[in-house]
């Protein structure tokens, strides 16, 4: 109860200090800005955006050909001499001579003729479209219908056309079981024309205008009737998924920003010494202090689905990205030295983080590597899929787990001691890790801090899958397992960094050998605890295997992951600290040459 | 001014950034963001031109094929990469789920010359890389249909649209409008957005930790702290904005008019980097200067980016070839705002210092 009073106090005053800024200085400033930003939009939305403006210079022999490039502002057009042989020699890309089009060697040429086909198909869809009998302008509709196949993510694994027959046989495929009752696909109706020209009409819209297509994308879209001309037959646009990315996840980053802020400004200058002295406990101060930045956050979600009146379900998803946003806002607050490092650190967390959201989610609708964001749920409630409790768990289980580790360190390390240090981020980093050993059980928390750092060691993994799935296939599994072991090495080091850092026990070759044994058994306790409950699905495939190798027998891998950090330990034993680089190579070596024997069989 | 007062507090700052080892973060950053791209390129090549894929072309995917249109039936016949199947819908479908098919096609009975279209429904497995792949090659075949219909019916149509036929084909996909049109000019204001968030912490920094006091008790007034720090800004902006350059030479990427390139980065760099300096010493507190620093940045590129020949269009046309020749005035242009925006920089230090 009372510990309720001091958040509530906490959280008052922080809100009192927030609204201290917005001074009188300030808010006139802001607000004209806000109308200025308005105002700005709407005039580049009508006069568009002019970054490839007179890209390709084009020559036409006859005017008629300006209704083709009409004002597409990439193009300069120039009249072509009749007599012109060379089209190069005028500086031209393209040329239509008598209904021919020429282009100049070299990649420009084929990107201005790549463009002007482009433009070339809206005009030729734009006649179409005025004519009386639309069917026989567009005689072909296609009805598209997705079969769900249990298969997924084993069927694609190393992006191989595994379910498919490699070679198509001669005689039809014989199903275990035949589909019983299908109706067979409805007709267009002559009546249904003019609602088709319509949608037509609508489509082409949305492709033409550069922003009114990203501000449709979050408005409930009419289903074209299921029904599409063959030249729009293309797997919807991945671009799109970017929108998202600006429209929730920028605006939590940014007021994420804030509460960073205010960490760091009771550093500066020891500023919040006297809050840290007062008998309030450090996890009441940090929370307090987060909680009108948390419900703030929470507070534009819902304003922005509001806004694109998207299902409140979207909420659930982003609860997860406002909390790591926050975790790491509150360690970057407190282990930057100077702004200049609080800058660079945040924007270079939060590069991470929005591909970590991003990346996956380009691939709504099309993989299911897709879920590993939680954006992705939040695309599929406002495109009306909805998710599954068991989507949701898979997406968001890093999320939660990584912050919530991450907010238990920092609050750990909430004193004085370690707030106001000014070693440098990897000092300050063993300093924090070091605050976690405890004198007498220290072979306990080597487990707990091994096993606290498999979560990220996830993510860092899926992150890798994520970005290298779609190589070519032996180079990109090669990649993901040297990057595999890398990071598996530099966090099992973490156990002999914070063992270094506490400075008891001494590092004798006894505790060396006790606490290889200790870090590999904690890993491997983590990494099974945290498979079976998360990502099996990945797991299952060949790069699940990469990435998990060592499940398989359970000694063979305790094993591994003991030697391995027993060469970083020993490393560190021989030459300090200083080597602990060299030591992580060494075992990132050894664990690799382990890796490629294992999976030799899948090689070659 | 004292020039090599400026000078000196210039060097202790881009020392300090090298010893912070910060510099190295922002480049890190930069190569992330390198990468990103490449990865939208690769993942999307992959799904909107299937040729990309080396292992799947000269795969043969099998289809099913319900009904009796034996042209679109001709069709798939004749295209290489399929192996159509006539067969019943039950057995089509059930196999489709099996994965033994990659599609399975049901066109409409309905004739060339009807007054009705075709409708074709089109069952492909769903959340598959495959399906897309297999779609675009659909989309070929269905797309040479819809013109062999289409002149079945061309008596029925009332404009025609004038014929321009390629002399040669081209590439299905090719990326140099995305690199040269969006990529270059991100990567090369990246470091201006870095700059420009740089001068504001190393001012407001200097206020908020009480280390101006002591900076101000040495010979350098604040106006040359401030051109100092300016400078330091201005003069990372050229290394890393080169350090892109040479990559993109190095990965066969041709930047036409290099050194103009460099120069209109730096200039239009250097116009952000004062606007940021001069919010920053107003009003001397970090967060509300990056907040509403950030917010008149967009302010001022959306505003650039809506007028033609602006300075990253001129970017865009030097790096692709075949500038305007009045880029040189543009680049004038900014080069005035430039000194202007210093004029109202240092009006503002000396306002914040008698005051």
């Amino acid at each position: 109860m009372e510990a309720l009073s001091q958040l509530l106090t906490i959280a008052r005053w922080e809100i009192k200090r927030f609204s201290g800024t917005m001074t009188r200085d300030l808010l006139p400033v802001a607000i004209v800005l806000l109308i200025l930003l308005v105002a700005v939009s709407g005039f580049i939305t009508e006069k568009g955006i002019h970054l490839q403006d007179g890209m390709y210079r084009i020559g036409v022999d006859s005017p008629v050909y300006l209704d083709i490039i009409g004002n597409d502002p990439r193009y300069l057009v120039y009249s072509l001499p009749s007599d012109i042989q060379n089209i190069r020699s005028m500086g031209l890309d393209l040329a239509i001579r008598d209904g021919s089009l020429l282009r100049t060697n070299g990649d420009k040429g084929a990107a201005a003729q790549k463009s002007f086909e482009r433009d070339y198909q809206s005009y030729v869809d734009h006649l179409y479209r005025q004519q009386e009998d639309l069917f026989a302008a567009y005689p072909v509709w296609i009805d598209s219908e997705y079969i769900v196949s249990e298969l997924d993510f084993l069927a694609t694994q190393g992006g191989q056309q595994v379910a498919a027959p490699r070679r198509a046989t001669e005689l039809p495929p014989e199903p275990d079981e035949p589909e019983t009752d299908i109706a067979p696909p409805s007709g267009i109706l002559p009546a249904d024309m003019d609602e088709l020209r319509i949608q037509l009409e609508q489509e082409a819209a949305r492709g033409t205008d550069q922003l009114g297509r990203y501000t449709d994308i979050l408005k409930q879209q009419e289903a074209l009737g299921e029904l599409r001309i063959p030249s729009m037959l293309s797997p919807p646009l991945p671009f799109d998924t970017i929108i998202f990315i600006f429209v929730f996840i920028f605006p939590l980053y940014f007021s994420s920003q804030f509460f960073m802020m205010s960490i760091m400004n009771e550093r500066t200058l020891r500023q919040g010494e006297a809050l840290i002295a007062s008998p309030v406990h450090p996890v009441i101060i940090v929370f307090g202090k987060m909680i009108p930045y948390a419900g703030g956050m929470l507070l534009i979600v819902i304003a922005i689905l509001f806004t694109v009146k998207a299902d409140i379900t979207a909420i659930l998803p982003l609860i997860p990205v406002i909390l790591f946003f926050l975790s790491f806002a509150l360690f970057i607050g407190m282990v930057s030295r100077s702004y200049k490092e609080l800058s660079f650190i945040s924007i270079f967390f939060s590069t991470i983080a929005t591909s970590y959201l991003f990346f996956p989610s380009i691939f709504a609708n099309v993989h299911i590597v897709s879920l590993l964001s939680p954006v992705t749920l939040v695309v599929h409630v406002i495109d009306g899929t909805g998710y599954t409790l068991t989507d949701y768990f898979y997406s968001t289980a890093l999320f939660y787990l990584t912050s919530i580790i991450l907010f238990a360190i920092c609050i750990k390390n909430f004193h004085e001691e370690q707030l106001f240090t000014e070693k440098s981020l990897l000092d300050t980093l063993a300093m924090y890790l070091g605050a976690l050993v405890s004198t007498r059980y220290w072979f306990l928390s080597l487990i707990l801090i091994t096993i606290m750092t498999i979560p990220f060691v996830f993510m860092a993994q899926m992150m890798y899958l994520v970005l290298f799935f779609n190589l070519p296939m032996p180079f990109s599994l090669i990649l993901i397992m040297v990057l595999a072991a890398f990071t598996e090495e530099m966090v099992k080091a973490a156990g002999f960094v914070a063992l270094i850092s506490h400075r008891l026990p001494v590092l004798t070759w006894k505790v060396v050998v006790f606490s290889s044994v200790l870090i590999g058994f904690g890993f491997l306790l983590g990494e099974k605890l945290l498979l079976f409950a998360t990502i099996s699905q990945i797991a299952d495939s060949i790069f699940g295997a990469a990435l998990f190798l060592s499940i398989g027998l359970l000694w063979i891998p305790f094993l591994l992951h003991t030697v391995t950090v027993l060469c970083t330990g020993t490393v560190l034993k021989i030459w300090g600290k200083n080597a602990l680089p060299v030591g992580i190579a060494i075992a990132t070596i050894v664990h690799t040459v382990y890796n490629l024997y294992m999976l030799k069989g899948w090689l070659w | 001014m004292n020039l090599s007062l400026v000078w000196i507090i210039a060097k202790k700052e881009l020392r300090s950034l090298g010893s912070e080892k910060t510099i190295i973060l922002a480049i890190l950053l930069q190569l992330f963001i390198a990468m990103f791209s490449s990865f939208l390129m690769v993942g999307l090549s992959a799904m909107y031109d299937p040729s990309m894929y080396g292992r799947i072309t000269g795969i043969q995917y099998g289809v099913g094929f319900v009904g009796n249109n034996s042209v679109l039936f001709d069709l798939f016949e004749r295209d290489s990469s399929f192996k159509p199947y006539k067969m019943d819908p039950g057995l089509a479908l059930g196999a489709l789920k099996e994965r033994k098919l990659a599609a399975v096609i049901w066109p409409s009975e309905t004739s060339p010359d009807a007054d009705d279209p075709v409708t074709v429904t089109l069952y492909t497995i769903s959340n598959d890389i495959q399906s897309t792949v297999i779609e675009v090659k659909i989309k070929d075949i269905l797309l040479e249909y819809e013109d062999i219909l289409r002149d079945v019916r061309k008596e029925r149509l009332d404009y025609h649209p004038i014929k321009v036929t390629p002399s040669r084909p081209v590439a299905q996909n090719s990326f140099y409008e995305f690199i040269y049109g969006l990529l270059i000019p991100m990567l090369l204001f990246m470091p201006a957005i870095i700059s420009a968030g740089l001068v504001i912490d190393l001012i407001t920094e200097e206020h908020q930790q009480q280390t101006l006091d002591t900076l101000r008790s040495t010979p350098a007034t604040l106006e040359e702290i401030v051109c100092g720090k300016i400078l330091a800004c201005i003069a990372i902006i050229p290394v890393q904005a080169g350090l892109w350059l040479i990559l993109l030479t190095v990965n066969g990427i041709r930047i036409v008019s290099l050194v103009e390139v460099l120069l209109h980065v730096v200039f239009t760099s250097a116009a952000l980097i004062f606007i940021a300096a001069t919010i920053a010493v107003y009003y001397r507190d970090r967060t509300k200067a990056q907040f509403i620093f950030s917010t008149s940045v967009i302010i001022v590129l959306l505003l650039l980016l809506a007028f033609p020949s602006n300075p990253v269009n001129l970017i865009v046309l030097l790096a692709s070839g075949g500038a305007p020749a009045y880029h040189w005035a543009v680049m004038g242009a900014m080069i005035a705002g430039c000194l202007i925006l210093s004029v109202i920089v240092r009006n503002m230090v000396k306002k914040v210092e008698y005051s």
